[in-house]
């Protein structure tokens, strides 16, 4: 069985524009998963439409073997999402943003309470947790977003973009974080603008460009199909700007 | 408490704390605004009315101001509270999370009918100790009340789904919901209007279910209690209905 399952995806907003176009994906049960792909190339759609954000227009998806659209509540059981956007609750504190999630996913309170402080504790948010969410820092904000997704123990983690605008420090710590967590067996879709990150990261990488997968493999495999150096050349390759190389402009200098 | 339980008894109380953590603006001004008008209309004015249909002036309005506290905090607190959620896009956390389209949209209807049960109660218990405010159908009244606060909850969640922007909630509370239930008899009997005011009065929802709290408080009525009744009913379940299917396409909620 396939953590997550994507089979002819499609995506057509009311306007007419069609994020997705056709996308199939399959990712394994304890891999981490990279999702590369330009601004507006369709990441988003692809995991709202995976954790009901986002209604398909056609095709499937199944997380875990459970119909993640017509049959949900299993599939979004197994689904934790940490969003783009720090999108917390205002009117609550850190501590009630988790138990409130963690009630969402129908976890019993003494669970949720012992789950709360565990996580309060990874991410250093335990002296804070009285505070309320709106007044946190940004990077208070983001580590907050990750442990909400991870309080009701997904089996599959979603990251969309988690480390955007992050301080280095910050960026090592949730690195670490997720390789610990993926290390213990939960599968992991990351989506990222830092190729550095992905290259870091992810066992496999598919490359996402105009709604569809450009590609999918290894950075070792993708470098070797497009017959570049590095993951970031075959990546310019997939989104058509070969000009924007490193090698180019070394050259050019020359 | 099973799974399904904790999720919705968490929506709920969600919906709950966050009215309870601004309580000066949610609880505190509808009780203080109640206080003005019972003051300004019952202590002030009252004396100088005069009896209505044989009810003291102040007797007379303060069902009117418990069915108006009940049906405005119901429709404030839902509308702004789905507007906020969708503004600060927090509300993806439980869109995102395994809870129903019918579960999402009883607990946000709730919060806003909770609110209102608790505004009109102590508006209830502020006027009694004023002056004595008798309960003669209580059979009446308990559904009555029941069917208002359902109505504007779901009123109030039907425009917090609908609206864009902080603008479109006062615009309908300002601009339609105010003068419909000012003009629905609140303050004064419609049959003492002169025409054509009074018929037109006849054409305002507001002013059946001011008639039915009436009724169930007083035992004085100008309209046919089990028509309104029926009418209410039927109202507030094709808003549900209206609501639910909202919920279930996800109607600016869900891309």
């Amino acid at each position: 069985m396939k953590a997550l399952e994507i089979t002819d995806l499609v995506k057509r907003y009311p306007t007419g524009t069609e994020a997705l176009k056709g996308v199939s994906l399959e990712i394994e049960q304890g891999e981490f998963f990279g999702l590369l792909g330009p601004n507006g190339a369709g990441k988003s759609t692809l995991i709202h439409c995976t954790t009901g954000l986002a209604q398909p227009t056609s095709g499937s998806i199944e997380v875990f073997g459970h119909d993640a659209v017509h049959h949900y509540e299993a599939a979004r059981m197994a689904v934790g999402l940490a969003p783009q956007e720090l999108n917390l609750d205002w009117f609550l504190t850190i501590e009630e943003s988790l138990d409130y999630h963690g009630g969402y996913f129908g976890m019993p309170r003494r669970e949720r309470r012992e789950r709360a402080h565990e996580l309060l504790d990874a991410f250093s948010l335990l002296d804070k947790k009285d505070e309320r969410t709106r007044f946190l820092s940004g990077g208070m904000k983001r580590r907050l977003i990750l442990a909400r997704a991870l309080m009701h123990r997904p089996k599959l983690l979603i990251l969309d973009e988690p480390t955007a605008g992050v301080d280095v420090e910050l960026r090592l710590e949730l690195w670490h974080y997720v390789q610990r967590i993926n290390g213990e067996g939960t599968t992991i879709l990351l989506t990222t603008h830092y190729l550095e990150e992905a290259e870091q990261l992810c066992s496999r990488i598919a490359s996402i460009n105009d709604g569809q997968i450009a590609a999918t493999g290894s950075t070792r495999e993708l470098a070797t199909e497009y017959g570049v150096s590095s993951l970031e050349d075959a990546y310019l390759g997939l989104v058509g700007r070969k000009e924007l190389s490193r090698a180019h402009i070394g050259s050019d200098v020359e | 408490m099973n799974t399904r339980q904790i999720r919705f008894f968490t929506l709920v109380r969600r919906e709950v704390t966050r009215f309870f953590k601004i309580k000066r603006q949610t609880l505190g001004a509808p009780l203080l605004e109640t206080f003005l008008y019972i003051s300004v209309f019952g202590a002030a004015l009252g004396s100088r009315v005069g009896a209505l249909h044989g009810y003291e002036y102040i007797v007379f309005v303060v069902p009117g101001l418990i069915m108006m506290a009940w049906a405005t905090n119901a429709f404030a607190n839902n509308s702004s509270s789905l507007l906020q959620q969708k503004f600060q896009r927090s509300i993806d956390d439980q869109l995102s999370s395994p809870a129903s389209p019918l579960e999402l949209l009883l607990a946000f209807s709730l919060g806003g009918f909770l609110r209102g049960l608790i505004v009109a109660t102590l508006t209830f218990v502020a006027a009694s100790l004023l002056v004595d405010i008798p309960v003669e159908h209580v059979l009446v009244l308990l559904p009555s009340l029941f069917l208002v606060g359902l109505f504007f909850a779901q009123l109030g969640v039907l425009i917090g789904l609908r609206a864009e922007q902080f603008d479109d909630v006062s615009f309908y509370q300002t601009f339609v919901l105010q003068p419909l239930i000012f003009l629905g008899g609140v303050f004064y009997s419609a049959s003492l209007l002169p025409e054509p005011f009074e018929t037109l009065t006849r054409f305002n929802p507001v002013y059946y279910m001011i008639g039915l709290v009436r009724y169930g408080f007083l035992g004085y009525s100008e309209t046919n209690i089990a028509l309104s009744l029926l009418f209410l009913t039927a109202a507030a379940s094709v808003l549900f209905a209206v609501n639910l299917r909202l919920f279930m396409i996800g109607y600016r909620l869900r891309a």
